[in-house]
């Protein structure tokens, strides 16, 4: 009877340990808020994610938006990447030189990874590789006061609904400047001058670093058709002649002090109907001396003999290499990475960023989430300018992408800020690029002529 | 006497350690530990890393690469220039700056001159982001910037402080003069403090003037004091970053980036740790010949 009882308890106690022996893989997710709830929402999906997988557990590394590339980069040169991370597609060229980027294609199903749009796709993809799933396409473009603007003999529907030509622009935006008014005003301090060439840049036909031919783009002749319009605008006095800090061109626009402003997102129609709102009510949270804006979203204008395109920028979660990654965790990991840019999960981000999902099953659910009492044209205007959007051309290098970002950074937007100061002529800016762009990339690996 | 293995007992005794001896050696060696883990392991981590083409997961050994890039790179020469110049500028008028605010406050009563010393080190208490987000203000181009409504009130053109070549590197020196003399100031007033009363009677009695016993009593016996102001004010330049970060980012057309700046952002950005070593360790070899100089041509007549 003992030798039974013993056998018994031994047998309980085993059945107790085994288990809790089962390990438990942990994946490391590391984002910024993405949203404005985004951190507590990736809390709840989480939470839901380990109750359909108790074999995972996840951990959130919650950054804010200042420190998370910093943060990123020296973990992952650090060797301690999280598995999953918030990154720009401009982004993985850098991850992927360094060794710690991971091909997903090769851990995920192939009927998964068909959810995601082609196009956003090729934005998270390197030589043919993905590198992470897309979490939406960002259209970057300019927004205006709409009454002002019908007031400079605009017609707003038209120009929402079939783009316009940089000549219209120029002459609205002439109509449009007056004594206490911009007829257009871009944010230009410092860095934010970055966004002034990536966004004109599809107004003179620049859509990517490189050309679909995988030639540097920026030393085409299109790039001096940019500076020359740039220097054109800047000299017209229709915009300011001082650098715009990147929190002051909504503000101008809201206090009646900028007609057209940029950049601008169909998101703004949002922060100005709050104002709006503000001011309604009276209750002093609208911006000093604001008045009542009607917002449109509307297109890049388009430079004679140009292709309509929009300037778009792809988020999205990466799957990154630790020192503890095995190709077991790697298959986990991709399990949650998709989880997180799909079905509710997406279609949540992208209602909150008034932007449509880039996956099939976003775009099922979306209608759940997505925000009513919008301005039509602004949607149909978002709408139509998502489809203008050009994906990278596919067989871009790491390294390739590497060279484009840190040509932007120490050439391109350095001397396009002396251009904007009015220390440097369109020509001795593109000849700058030019040849700094043939010392990296050869002269054979640069675009000449137009593209 | 000897022992077997010939040495004296009495050399023996000489050198047997005490228990005090080997408690000053513990408290010496916590720090030789500290300074052997966050100041020796990463320097020489450094150099064996700017031998590498860095990959937290295989890195490559690529000789003298890095250096040789460094030295064909445009943006490092510039990056140079600019910094001598700030430190140029920046270092003997912050001295001068320091040491005429600490010869005015030093007549005052004990009790005025801790007040003043207080005031004056106030931007050394407050977090370096948040003094350089009131200096945007103070800066901003636009009209309703501090500055540029005070030259539209004096009738003068508005500036483009910070998106300027011309203006962008002076306002950064402007800002490290007008906000980090504290600490100088008060190392000045506890030298000035020191000098005996005496030198000071004595030249009043020969007639000397205000200036006269600056110069030929104060200034003599406070040489240590700029000697090691001057030394780690040098230093202190090379490495400035935070300026130039926080207000330009470098810009524009460059103008204001400094070696700090381009190493931060080599490593942190660019993810080219290797490159960013390899300039690392050309600023410390710069600032080490430049700190030797200082003392060879200063320190000859320093006594401290």
């Amino acid at each position: 009877m003992k030798k039974v009882l013993s056998i018994l308890l031994a047998a309980m106690l085993l059945l107790g340990i085994v288990p809790a022996l089962a390990e438990t893989d942990t994946i490391t997710v590391m984002v910024p808020p993405v949203t404005g709830t985004y951190l507590t929402d990736i809390e709840t999906w989480a939470n839901e994610f380990t109750a359909i997988h108790p074999e995972i557990k996840v951990e959130i590394i919650k950054t804010s938006w200042d420190e998370h590339n910093g943060k990123l980069t020296t973990l992952a040169n650090a060797g301690e990447a999280p598995d999953i991370a918030e990154v720009s597609y401009s982004t993985i060229g850098t991850l992927v030189n360094l060794g710690v980027g991971i091909e997903i294609d090769k851990y995920m199903d192939a009927e998964r990874l068909a959810d995601y749009d082609q196009n956003a796709l090729d934005y998270m993809s390197l030589e043919g590789h993905v590198y992470g799933l897309p979490l939406y396409i960002t259209i970057q473009s300019i927004g205006a006061n709409k009454d002002m603007l019908t007031a400079a003999g605009a017609d707003v529907a038209k120009i929402q609904s079939e783009g316009w030509t940089y000549k219209e622009f120029l002459e609205v935006i002439k109509n449009g400047t007056t004594d206490n008014c911009f007829g257009f005003v871009f944010a230009n301090s410092g860095v934010t001058a970055a966004d002034f060439i990536s966004i004109f840049g599809a107004s003179a036909g620049i859509t990517n670093d490189f050309t679909a031919d995988l030639k540097y783009a920026y030393t085409s002749e299109n790039m001096l058709n940019l500076l020359k319009a740039v220097e054109e605008m800047t000299s017209s006095g229709y915009m300011p002649k001082y650098a715009v800090e990147a929190g002051q061109r909504m503000v101008m626009c809201e206090t009646g002090n900028a007609m057209i402003f940029g950049k601008a997102m169909p998101l703004f129609e949002l922060n100005i109907n709050k104002n709006n709102a503000a001011l309604a009510a009276n209750d002093g949270k609208a911006v000093e001396n604001s008045i009542h804006v009607n917002y449109a979203f509307l297109p890049i204008p388009t430079m004679e003999g140009v292709k309509e395109t929009c300037f778009g920028s792809v988020d999205g979660l990466v799957a990154l290499r630790n020192k503890n990654t095995t190709d077991e965790h790697l298959k986990n990991v991709c399990l949650f990475l998709d989880y997180l840019c799909s079905g509710d999960r997406a279609a949540m981000v992208d209602s909150t960023l008034l932007l449509d999902p880039v996956c099939k099953s976003g775009r099922e659910v979306y209608a759940k989430y997505a925000v009513t009492g919008l301005d039509e044209g602004n949607a149909a205007c978002a709408a139509r300018e998502i489809g203008l959007v050009v994906a990278p051309p596919s067989g871009v290098s790491a390294e390739q992408s590497t060279n484009a970002r840190q040509l932007r950074d120490e050439v391109i937007v350095p001397k396009f800020q002396a251009l904007l100061a009015g220390e440097a002529t369109a020509q001795q800016v593109y000849d700058a690029i030019c040849q700094e762009a043939v010392k990296l990339f050869g002269a054979d690996g640069c675009a000449n002529g137009l593209i | 006497m000897t022992t077997s293995k010939g040495v004296s007992l009495a050399a023996r005794k000489r050198f047997r350690l005490t228990s005090d001896d080997l408690w000053g050696y513990a408290f010496i060696g916590v720090s030789m530990l500290v300074f052997c883990i966050f100041t020796l392991y990463p320097v020489i981590s450094a150099v064996e890393t700017s031998f590498l083409k860095y990959r937290p997961f295989g890195s490559q050994y690529i000789k003298w690469q890095n250096y040789a890039e460094t030295f064909k790179n445009a943006l490092f020469y510039k990056a140079t220039k600019n910094t001598l110049v700030y430190t140029a500028v920046v270092v003997p008028l912050s001295l001068l700056l320091a040491f005429s605010i600490a010869i005015m406050i030093l007549p005052f009563p004990r009790k005025v001159q801790s007040v003043f010393k207080s005031i004056y080190y106030l931007p050394g208490i407050a977090s370096g982001v948040a003094l350089s987000v009131v200096w945007l203000w103070i800066y901003d181009s636009s009209p309703q910037g501090l500055f540029n409504q005070v030259l539209s009130f004096l009738h003068l053109p508005t500036q483009n402080w910070l998106s300027s070549s011309k203006t962008s590197m002076l306002s950064l020196m402007f800002m490290a003069l007008m906000s980090g003399q504290g600490s100088n100031i008060i190392i000045y007033i506890a030298a000035l403090l020191g000098i005996d009363n005496s030198y000071f009677e004595a030249a009043e009695l020969d007639g000397a003037t205000f200036m006269q016993k600056v110069r030929y009593i104060v200034f003599p016996l406070v040489k240590p004091t700029t000697l090691f102001l001057l030394v780690t004010g040098v230093i202190g330049s090379f490495q400035v970053f935070m300026n130039a970060f926080m207000m330009t980012g470098g810009g524009p057309d460059n103008s204001t980036t400094m070696i700090g700046l381009l190493i931060y952002k080599n490593a942190f950005e660019y993810s080219k740790y290797g490159l960013a070593c390899a300039q690392a360790i050309l600023l410390a070899i710069v600032i080490a010949i430049i700190s030797l100089l200082q003392f060879k041509l200063m320190g000859v007549d320093v006594e401290y």
